[in-house]
């Protein structure tokens, strides 16, 4: 295979092009859910191809294949494209340099989980279900999840580069639904949308005790239904990891790419209120510290390279609240006289990488989980993503959550209610940070599902965080008239 | 891109190495040209040329499936084994719907040479570059222009085949001025006449005309005219959570209890419509299903629900035809066309005394399924319209509010209808305009 694409490498530096790579990756996927105790669907996906791109005249071209037969074909096809995209060129595209590398990397796994029999899953997964029966008789519906991924990957490029990648993600998990003639109410863990995963083998989903956790994530399903609707208005709030995980991602991981701060995202997902000029920019109270860490262990944007063969780095994006830079590829750091800082990436062999998020976390703060409460006379915990939406520069944002503990007088007063939304602008919502609880309490989510780009991309990122505190923060649409 | 004999003898040897299993299996080949543009110049164009194979194989109470790109013989000879190992360990599940008997045949050619030969990446990269030469110098676009190819094949252990050849462009162009405002058009079609792509990003640039010293208006309850991309997005999501046999069954949908009940304005007529000219006219779903014309909304009132195989079994009816192969959501519909009004839209805006012009939104999530509840912003040109003409553009705003309510609130439905781009396919639906539509928050552009 090596040798196939040097000589298609080759062939392509005498057709005149400045720069090429070609990236081969085989992908396999095992898919199983469960519903009321049966199973609802075991599926295997394989995939295997190669995305040729090129860079010739300052000109971008693109083009990926299943036929290896035909790679000379694919890649004289991206150089085709590439001089076709002349006409409409005003600025030559620029790569930012970068080091031949030739390595490997492997995510460490315990146990891969593609050996780990089927039977074996689905007999985790039933056991999950029928304690979440047990606990809760009257749900309308339990579902359990488990999704595993393996990524062979070979990149090669004409600055003789050579790096293979081997990556797992491994995750599930269980949900419990309940019904009234007027509502739906569900519960999850340890995530919504079908649960948690990371770059991990099986051992990451033994140790979610989804059976240990099913009673009571029965029991809250069944109470939603008769707990209160969630009041409107300003609320202090404590938001934790399984719902400020999407927050992160919204209002932060997707305003510092710099592909959407260039327009390049502008016709489909959007821009970014922010400017290379916003470096220094008060993002976020002091308690705010965040980066883009590729390197972190688990974290389901964790990899060795990139897909433009850059090294993972950990980046600091927000220090005590200030705004320190961008994620970005070769051709958008260039624009700004820098390197990549190695988020490049496509969801498989078909599409071309683009800027992506690896892990951005927010950094556990100093604040134990009490203590964050005691600091709330009249608020809400709010727990677990239930739908969200933001505006196409990452300023307005509206999330529901599936569950809201009411806090009065700094304590938790065991209330819940039901379909609670919060809303706010995103640089006022990140000041209003006034704490974040510490290390003990700082869990990393996987969210598996960030589309993105023309064609269409789904990422696998992640998000670390721990429970944090926000000051009045909009709650609810109901006083809307 | 391979054949349809090629395709048909895919099929024929995992049908051959599955027996005495039922199997169904579809094949989707297909190529796309995509070229991207933004600050008015082309910095995306690719090209893929992929096949998937679809293999399900059933028991009377047992379902394994897989996807692979790898159709060698050898390939598909092993997973078709790994797929017979699966019904070894599988403990009984759900009844599984019986394969589709018939017609025995269905084979639909909906290419168009017109197309194949207007949209060539040297074509493509030109007509960009003639749109972008009609911009001004305080003005940048961004979008992009897609032509794709489609070859789709099914056939089960019954004996059925089904074969479409489609082709298809989509084009969507957003026009900003440096100052900020933009404006928006997006069009989709396979019919070479009816695709002008200078005319949608001319709309485009027309509206980033009007599109600036946008004005601040509070939450509230506004009267709005959504224009046929705003109004397909709202049907697009209807029609995941609300219109199809599954999220009944599963008591998600908005419609449960509600079916035969009106619930809508009784203007309102809603039908999935594969036949009009307008959709995407594909005549079989992804199980091989004859599919089928299924009223959705009659008189404001819900007569019928989309289904697969499953959620067809489910309800004891017969399947419509809607198979998109996610058992999850159930059967799609992906070809819903609006029965239009009277009045043309530019009529309805000079007859409006006061109201708000969307042209499309942006992130629209579902916020509670049940409630019909949904949420999304405005983007890229919200007008005010006082007496019948447009005096302000304003800074985009988000609503959230129930279909159930939006619905009973309609003023207006246009004569003139769009086909827009869907999840799977595309709708054929007009302007709608309807009061007391609930704003709940507001943005800084």
């Amino acid at each position: 295979m090596q040798e196939q694409i040097r000589t298609v490498l080759e062939r392509l530096k005498q057709a005149g092009v400045d720069y090429a790579d070609i990236r081969v990756s085989e992908i396999v996927e095992e898919g199983i859910s469960t519903e009321n105790g049966k199973v609802q669907n075991l599926s295997t996906n394989r995939t295997k191809g190669y995305g040729v791109r090129v860079v010739a005249l300052g000109s971008l071209g693109f083009a990926a294949s299943q036929e290896f037969e035909h790679m000379e074909q694919t890649a004289l096809e991206a150089l085709r494209i590439a001089k076709a995209s002349q006409v409409a060129q005003r600025q030559p595209v620029r790569l930012s340099p970068k080091e031949a590398v030739v390595d490997h990397y492997a995510t460490k796994v315990g146990i891969d989980p593609f050996t780990v029999p089927k039977s074996e899953k689905l007999d985790l997964l039933f056991r999950a279900e029928a304690a979440m029966r047990e606990a809760a008789p009257t749900l309308f519906k339990t579902v359990g999840n488990m999704d595993f991924r393996r990524e062979e990957k070979l990149f090669m490029d004409t600055d003789g580069s050579v790096i293979t990648q081997t990556l797992y993600e491994s995750g599930g998990g269980i949900e419990a639904i309940a019904v009234s003639p007027k509502e739906m109410q569900k519960r999850t863990y340890p995530n919504s949308f079908r649960g948690n995963f990371a770059t991990a083998g099986y051992e990451f989903v033994l140790a979610m005790g989804l059976v240990e956790n099913a009673p009571r994530v029965a029991r809250e399903a069944a109470m939603l239904i008769a707990a209160e609707e969630c009041p409107s208005g300003l609320f202090d709030l404590i938001i934790d990891g399984s719902q400020l995980t999407l927050q992160i991602h919204e209002s932060i991981g997707h305003p510092i790419e710099l592909d959407r701060v260039f327009g390049y995202e502008a016709g489909y997902a959007g821009t970014s209120f922010l400017n290379p000029a916003m470096v220094g920019f008060q993002y976020g109270s002091k308690h705010v510290n965040v980066v883009a860490d590729a390197t972190v262990p688990g974290g389901l944007g964790t990899f060795g390279y990139d897909d433009e063969g850059v090294k993972a780095q950990s980046t600091p994006i927000i220090t005590q609240g200030i705004f320190q830079g961008f994620v970005s590829s070769r051709d958008t750091a260039a624009v700004l006289g820098q390197e990549s800082s190695g988020t490049a990436r496509a969801d498989g062999w078909r599409r071309i990488p683009i800027v992506r998020m690896t892990n951005i976390n927010l950094l556990p703060g100093d604040f134990e989980l009490n203590e964050l409460i005691a600091g709330v006379e009249d608020g809400l915990l709010l727990s677990a993503n239930k739908s969200w939406s933001i505006d196409d520069k990452r300023l307005n944002f509206q999330f529901a959550c599936e569950m809201a503990s009411e806090i009065k007088g700094g304590k938790l007063t065991g209330k819940i209610y039901r379909n609670p939304i919060y809303t706010g602008i995103t640089p006022e919502f990140w000041n209003s940070c006034d704490g974040v609880a510490n290390e003990k309490y700082w869990q990393m989510f996987g969210t598996p599902n960030c589309g993105k780009g023309e064609p269409g991309q789904v990422a696998h990122v992640g998000h670390g965080s721990a429970p944090a505190r926000f000051r009045k923060v909009k709650v609810g649409v109901a006083d809307v008239k | 891109m391979l054949s349809k004999r090629s395709l048909y003898d895919i099929i024929d040897l995992v049908l051959a190495e599955a027996k005495p299993f039922d199997a169904r299996v579809l094949v989707n080949a297909g190529t796309q040209g995509l070229t991207r543009y933004a600050n008015s110049e082309i910095h995306q164009s690719v090209y893929e040329d992929a096949t998937e194979v679809t293999i399900t194989i059933t028991t009377a109470n047992k379902r394994s499936e897989t996807k692979t790109t790898a159709y060698d013989e050898a390939s598909l000879r092993e997973v078709v084994r790994d797929l017979v190992q699966n019904l070894t360990f599988l403990p009984e599940g759900e009844e599984q719907p019986a394969l589709v008997e018939g017609p025995p045949l269905i084979e639909t050619e909906l290419w168009s040479a017109g197309l194949e030969e207007q949209y060539t990446v040297e074509k493509r990269a030109q007509l960009i570059k003639d749109c972008l030469d009609t911009l001004d110098s305080n003005h940048l676009a961004y979008g992009a222009l897609t032509y794709s190819v489609g070859h789709l094949a099914f056939g089960n252990s019954r004996g059925i085949k089904r074969f479409a050849r489609t082709n298809r462009v989509n084009f969507s162009a957003l026009v900003a001025a440096s100052a900020g405002g933009s404006g928006f058009a997006k069009i989709t079609g396979s019919h070479p006449g009816k695709l002008d792509v200078f005319a949608a990003f001319a709309r485009a640039r027309q509206k980033a005309l009007l599109n600036k010293d946008p004005i601040d208006l509070e939450p509230g309850a506004y009267t709005v005219i959504l224009e046929p991309l705003a109004v397909s997005d709202l049907i697009s999501y209807m029609s995941l959570i609300a219109f199809t046999g599954k999220s009944v069954q599963n008591q998600a949908s908005f419609l449960t209890g509600k079916l035969g009940e009106r619930v809508f304005d009784p203007r309102l007529n809603l039908t999935d419509d594969y036949t009009d000219e307008n959709t995407m006219r594909l005549p079989f779903d992804f199980e091989g299903a004859a599919r089928t014309v299924v009223d959705i909304i009659c008189a404001g009132v819900p007569t019928g629900l989309t289904h697969d195989g499953q959620s067809a079994k489910k309800a004891g009816v017969p399947t419509t035809g809607h198979s998109v192969n996610m058992p999850n959501y159930g059967g799609l519909p992906i070809n819903l066309v609006m029965t239009p009004g009277e009045k043309s839209l530019a009529q309805i805006i000079s007859e409006s005394d006061r109201a708000l012009l969307v042209t499309r939104f942006h992130y629209m999530n579902p916020v509670n399924p049940r409630q019909g509840l949904l949420t999304a912003l405005t983007r890229d040109g919200f007008f005010k319209i006082e007496k019948g003409h447009i005096v302000a553009a304003v800074k985009n705003m988000r609503f959230t509010e129930s279909m159930l309510v939006a619905l009973n609130n309609v003023v207006e439905i246009a004569s003139d209808r769009e086909a827009t781009p869907s999840f799977f396919a595309n709708h054929y639906v007009p302007a709608l305009k309807l009061k007391d539509f609930h704003f709940t928050g507001k943005t800084q552009a």
